[in-house]
């Protein structure tokens, strides 16, 4: 069952069209990795979802109920990350979350059970520093903590990782990661591993519309394009070798990429017996199969 | 309206935090000593400042003199460091992103104009009364005199008049990003006032009777009936004003 529907959604800024007829459901339980290049629309999709912005035409669905813009009932079962969070400088954490989760509606026991619960989780002191001495890596945290202090069935995370140093992105990752199954995600990012590396599902926004919106596998699959790369000695070892290996080949530089159908294995064997006739050597010879740049770049240039 | 509430908490907190009630409490305090004072002393610095050589008969003040003061005060100082205080109320935390996360959790657009304003208001209240109370008890120890028998009368159209005026400062912050909107909308809305206030025929029910005829309601040479209409068009149009802003809100992109 899909959490999160969208029919046919379209947005105009202006003359200019962001969206046209924008189509796809996210199923309950699923990581939805939303990529596109910048000023594609997908923070505008995200608050839109939130009701953050009006939509000008074509509906959205959250767990069965329609978003209209402004309205706080949908809202109620979402939680949202900002790529940057602002929060009150003056409060403390405790009483930031307090006042999220009562306007959230949750029960005042629950709600201090879960602030002490969260603060733990994202490893955020539970004491009564206030937020404005807080680095920008801790109020990511403390961004993740409001989202999730309600137990959302939706999360949205609008390049949360954007702001993290490497360990903080691994961390959170692993974080969005131990949700699957019990919260529904919807992530976007420009670090396409980030999407590898946790999404079940991924949608790739381009002109407007989803172009691609299927889980990874099938993806790779429907985009395949395994590589073999090769690398000389030399730029004139690679330009040798190019003019050996004949046509689909590109060459950067000492490299020479290959493009290749079937198995890894039965085409390096010919490839290694054609250049060793020419006397070429590579030094190296690596297989790479088909990556998330790889499926984003035939998209969105196609 | 429960989110109001909450709101309303955090408003006071923030009021409170930011040091904008500590603030408040100051100068009104100053103001609420300095009107009885400046009324007991003028005479004597007037005539320091004439010199040996003049001789200046003044009449000896009264309690009129310092009520006279109190409310100069308040008008022509007071209420402008209020809208200076309250200008960036709603445009700082559009320009911030603060409400982001919270309107996004389900907190209505209403909630975060209606707490501000009453919060706002409250802080107005908090600063008349306080000048008000203070220039009493000095008004009574300087001056025991009868003159000005209806000092309550007279400070209470004050807080009406609040009500338009946090409204229009409210309304000004929603407008855009810049603090200074809210501050701009109350000096333009009390400038067009002001000068309505040259036709006679509309005085009576002109908003800006509330901040002027006070003299004439704390000596009781003019009844409240007189200002009556001014008093129920400033409620009318502090509830349009405040409508306003929550249909502003809720157009503005967070």
């Amino acid at each position: 069952m899909a959490i999160l529907e969208l029919h046919d959604v379209s947005k105009h800024f202006g003359d200019k069209s962001v969206l046209n007829g924008l189509d796809f459901s996210v199923p309950e339980g699923s990581i939805f990795g939303f990529v596109g290049e910048n000023g594609v629309g997908k923070t505008t999709t995200m608050k839109m979802i939130l009701g953050l912005e009006t939509i000008y035409s074509g509906s959205i669905l959250i767990d069965e109920k329609q978003v209209h813009y402004g309205d706080s009932i949908a809202n109620k079962v979402v939680g949202y990350l900002p790529d940057v969070p602002e929060y009150y400088g003056y409060m403390t954490p405790i009483e930031y979350l307090t006042l999220c989760g009562r306007i959230t509606g949750m029960d005042s026991g629950l709600l201090k059970t879960r602030i002490n619960e969260m603060l733990k989780t994202v490893d955020l002191p539970i004491d009564k520093h206030r937020i404005h001495g807080f680095s920008r890596g801790m109020k990511q945290r403390l961004g993740i903590a409001q989202a999730l202090l309600n137990e959302p069935k939706l999360l949205i995370c609008d390049e949360p990782t954007s702001a993290l140093d490497p360990i903080g992105r691994s961390e959170f990752l692993n974080l969005l990661a131990s949700l699957r199954g019990k919260t529904t995600i919807v992530f976007s990012t420009h670090i396409l591993t980030d999407v590898e590396r946790i999404a079940d599902r991924v949608g790739i926004l381009h002109d407007g519309v989803l172009k691609a919106n299927d889980s990874l596998a099938n993806l790779k699959q429907q985009f395949a394009k395994p590589q073999i790369v090769l690398t000389f000695a030399s730029k004139d070892d690679a330009t040798q070798a190019g003019i050996v290996l004949g046509n689909n080949i590109q060459i950067a530089d000492k490299k020479v990429i290959l493009n290749y159908t079937g198995k890894f294995e039965t085409v390096a064997e010919v490839i290694l017996s054609s250049l060793l006739k020419e006397h070429l050597i590579p030094t190296s010879m690596n297989g790479q199969d088909t990556t998330l740049e790889d499926i984003f770049m035939e998209v969105t240039t196609s | 309206m429960i989110s109001t509430w909450y709101f309303i908490r955090k408003e006071v907190m923030e009021a409170w935090r930011n040091y904008h009630i500590l603030m408040i409490t100051i100068v009104f305090v100053i103001f609420g000593i300095s009107s009885p004072l400046f009324a007991k002393l003028t005479p004597e610095i007037l005539k320091m400042a004439s010199g040996s050589g003049m001789t200046i008969k003044m009449p000896d003040p009264t309690s009129v003199d310092s009520w006279q003061q109190y409310f100069k005060n308040i008008i022509q100082i007071g209420i402008y460091v209020l809208t200076v205080i309250f200008s960036s109320t709603i445009s700082n935390e559009i320009s911030r992103g603060t409400l982001v996360n919270l309107v996004a959790k389900g907190l209505p657009r209403y909630a975060i104009v209606l707490s501000k304003y009453i919060v706002a208001y409250a802080q107005w209240c908090l600063a008349v009364l306080i000048a008000f109370l203070i220039s009493w008890g000095y008004t009574l120890y300087y001056f025991p005199d009868s003159k000005s028998p209806n000092v309550w009368t007279g400070v209470w159209p004050l807080l009406v008049f609040g009500l338009m005026f946090v409204a229009v400062t409210v309304f000004g912050s929603t407008l855009g990003k810049s603090n200074y909107l809210g501050f701009l909308a109350s000096v333009i809305v009390f400038i067009i006032l002001t000068l309505l206030n040259l036709f006679k025929d509309i005085k009576k029910y002109n908003p800006i009777a509330l901040v002027t005829d006070n003299m004439s309601l704390v000596k009781g040479t003019e009844n409240i009936s007189h200002i009556m209409p001014a008093i129920w068009i400033t409620i009318v149009l502090a509830l349009v004003t405040v409508y306003l802003s929550v249909l502003v809100l809720k157009q503005k992109k967070l």
